[in-house]
């Protein structure tokens, strides 16, 4: 935040323990460091562990961009999304066919598979901007299953078996293809992302967008465009989909419908909702709980889905406005 | 933040980095496999049924003084929870795990992704049950499925069906790459026979009313309906299919071969044919393997559970034939099986690694339980 606001006595009441570990994050000196220190983790973690622990990781910080890029519809502009895996799906079929199909260097396809979410995203946007809260909520959730079943019936998309061998990318004549490369480049997507949160959060269109938030029609009528503010979230959420759909796509080398169901739509919404709504720190950390729960409890077998929903009612139990909430709704 | 702090918080990262690197092996210490099944998600029965046969194989190695000379075996379990996701996270497991070998994969869907997995980690993996076609261009090299592959069953139903003096043929899939490859394989096998697909369909997993279906398949005068997919939604195809009064032939897959299928499809699903893989109860090798699996688990061997025994006693049998846990001997030893009798008959591979020949069999629903079909 530019002006951090001190935590107001009448505020909550919150832990000691948590004021002060959320106080030391908003306090800029302070946070430079834990950035630099967070950067550092994140670089030399790979080195450091097993391979499997990379792809976990890997798998992390695909859903961190994925939680952030859904948090601007969410979080920052409050537009329900139940359909957030469509632009997931556009961005990694876009580069699974021009690549596969069409033959296209994997960078040159890159800005097609941008412009089709972008796309997908004013084609979502258009119809809904009169719709709130739960009519918003079914036509987004019937989006994203339009594009699943599309997917799921046309030859190019390859059927329900999806498209496999999408060739793996190179970069001046590395190719990226070990799981540590994939892994620097979730880590890059993920920061990249985090900037480009931060920065949307601090801008015009940010405060716009909780404006809009708060009481559409008294910012329309204080004088934001209540249209284009609602179709920017929704392009700009759509973009981050596409991003790690794209990188999701060569990563796994083979895509299917059943990638993008409406259970994966589900599980980033869970992931904002539970770290934090609007805040990003909280939004992170609900994608890796989200990804490594699940992955922690790996010894417990048949169980492990069930102490995760049991850890995950708790949560919303103790701390019903998300881990980390945002302090300025 | 002080210095302390970020050192701690390094030692902190650190400490959990080497506590999940697991442990290394030696010459002496037990030989580890991995299992890879879907032990959670809609799946599980069958999961857990592979998961028990190939414990109860190791078990019996271990009894006869293990492998290579007195090393045991000991299993780790991956859930793929029947998703390509959690697959690959589970196969990444096993792989750092340095497992020396992997038996399983089940749903076919989740399987595919796994082979580039095991194929970089050069890991032996025989797969028991996933049988799509779509597996055979990405295997790597190191992999072999020993049950048949959906090509196989396709032949079995359409000389089923025609022996039935059937001709207009309804096929219902669920979209997902199992079914759906099982499904047109069938309408293309079906259609090269000279026969009529009167309607070709796919409902979506989960589903609870099929009413729309039935009408459609009613209306298209189709004499028999063909469900590719699994059991739990299968059951109640077959209950509404019934209930608005088809009067045809119904067969169901391999995926939908289970006991359980009576469960919830009820009376209907008497007269109901399935094609299956050899299921224990039709097997007369594994008389002892039912009663040894009836003691130790309290419940009947499922459909697979006689491969995934099978896979477990090829990967132990390979790792001796090999002489070591080296994976390039192991691959070598599984590609030279010799046509050996196994529980579920002789196993030896094509030069794709597929089983050599076709282990179909029909059965028919009668009185609550599967029969072997005798035309």
């Amino acid at each position: 935040m530019a002006n951090p606001t001190p935590v107001a006595p009448e505020g909550r009441p919150r832990g000691n323990l948590a004021q002060r570990l959320y106080a030391a994050f908003d306090s800029p000196g302070r946070r430079r460091a834990l950035h630099l220190v967070l950067l550092a983790i994140l670089i030399v973690t790979p080195w450091l562990s097993s391979q499997y622990v990379t792809v976990i990781l890997t798998n992390a910080l695909l859903y961190v961009v994925l939680c952030l890029g859904l948090n601007v519809v969410v979080g920052y502009a409050g537009l329900l999304d139940l359909g957030y895996a469509a632009f997931f799906a556009v961005g990694a079929y876009t580069i699974g066919i021009l690549t596969q199909q069409f033959g296209f260097n994997f960078w040159a396809a890159i800005p097609f598979a941008l412009l089709a979410a972008a796309l997908a995203g004013v084609i979502i946007g258009g119809p809904t901007l009169r719709l709130r809260s739960d009519y918003l909520a079914i036509v987004t959730l019937g989006f994203g299953e339009i594009v699943r079943f599309t997917a799921r019936n046309l030859e190019i998309t390859g059927g329900a078996s999806g498209l496999s061998h999408i060739p793996e990318p190179s970069l001046f004549g590395w190719y990226i293809d070990s799981s540590i490369d994939f892994y620097y480049v979730f880590a890059a997507l993920a920061v990249l992302a985090y900037i480009a949160s931060q920065r949307l959060f601090d801008s015009r269109l940010g405060r716009a967008w909780l404006y809009v938030r708060h009481d559409e029609d008294a910012a329309e009528a204080m004088g934001i465009n209540r249209v284009a503010v609602k179709l920017a979230a929704y392009v700009i959420g759509a973009i981050f989909g596409a991003v790690g759909g794209i990188f999701f796509s060569v990563n796994l080398g083979a895509i299917s419908p059943e990638s993008f169901s409406f259970q994966q739509s589900v599980l980033i919404l869970m992931a904002v909702v539970l770290g934090g709504m609007g805040k990003i720190p909280g939004v992170i950390l609900g994608a890796f709980i989200v990804v490594l729960g699940p992955e922690l409890l790996r010894e417990f077998d048949t169980l492990r889905l069930l102490i995760f929903a049991v850890l995950l009612l708790l949560i919303m139990l103790f701390r019903p406005s998300g881990i980390w909430p945002e302090k300025r709704s | 933040m002080t210095m302390r702090t970020i050192l701690k918080l390094i030692a902190s990262t650190a400490a959990l980095h080497l506590a999940a690197s697991g442990p290394v092996l030696a010459q002496d210490e037990p030989i580890t496999i991995g299992v890879q099944a879907p032990t959670t998600g809609s799946e599980a029965t069958y999961g857990k049924d592979m998961l028990n046969a190939i414990g109860l194989a190791a078990d019996e190695i271990n009894a006869k003084g293990g492998l290579l000379g007195g090393r045991q075996i000991t299993l780790v379990s991956g859930d793929t929870a029947c998703d390509p996701q959690q697959s690959v996270n589970a196969a990444s497991r096993l792989a750092s795990q340095e497992v020396v070998g992997v038996v399983g994969g089940y749903c076919s869907g989740a399987t595919q992704p796994t082979l580039k997995i095991y194929g970089d980690a050069n890991i032996p993996f025989v797969i028991v049950a996933a049988n799509s076609t779509q597996l055979i261009p990405a295997n790597p090299g190191n992999a072999f499925m020993i049950n048949s592959t959906g090509a196989d069953q396709a032949k079995t139903a359409v000389d089923f069906f025609a022996g039935k003096g059937i001709d207009k043929l309804a096929i219902v899939n669920q979209g997902d790459a199992y079914s759906q490859d099982l499904a047109n394989l069938t309408r293309d096998a079906w259609k090269a026979a000279g026969h009529e697909v009167s309607a070709f369909e796919y409902v979506n997993k989960g589903e609870q009313d099929f009413s729309a279906l039935v009408n459609k398949i009613r209306g298209s005068g189709a004499q028999a309906v063909f469900w590719t997919a699994y059991y739990a939604d299968g059951g109640l195809l077959i209950r509404q299919l019934r209930q608005r009064g088809f009067q045809g032939t119904i067969a169901v897959g391999d995926g939908s071969n289970s006991p359980k299928l009576f469960d919830i499809a009820g009376r209907a699903a008497e007269g109901v044919y399935a094609f299956s893989n050899p299921t224990a109860d039709f097997l007369p090798a594994a008389k002892q393997f039912i009663s040894d699996y009836q003691a130790k688990f309290d419940t009947a061997p499922g459909p697979y559970a006689p491969l995934a025994y099978d896979g477990m006693q090829l990967m132990a049998w390979a790792i001796d034939k090999a002489g070591s846990t080296d994976a390039d001997a192991i691959i070598k030893a599984l590609g030279s099986a010799d046509g050996k009798e196994w529980l579920a008959g002789p196993i030896s591979f094509t030069p794709q690694h597929t089983l050599a020949r076709s282990n179909f069999v029909v059965l028919e629903g009668q009185d609550g339980k599967w029969t072997r079909y005798q035309p």
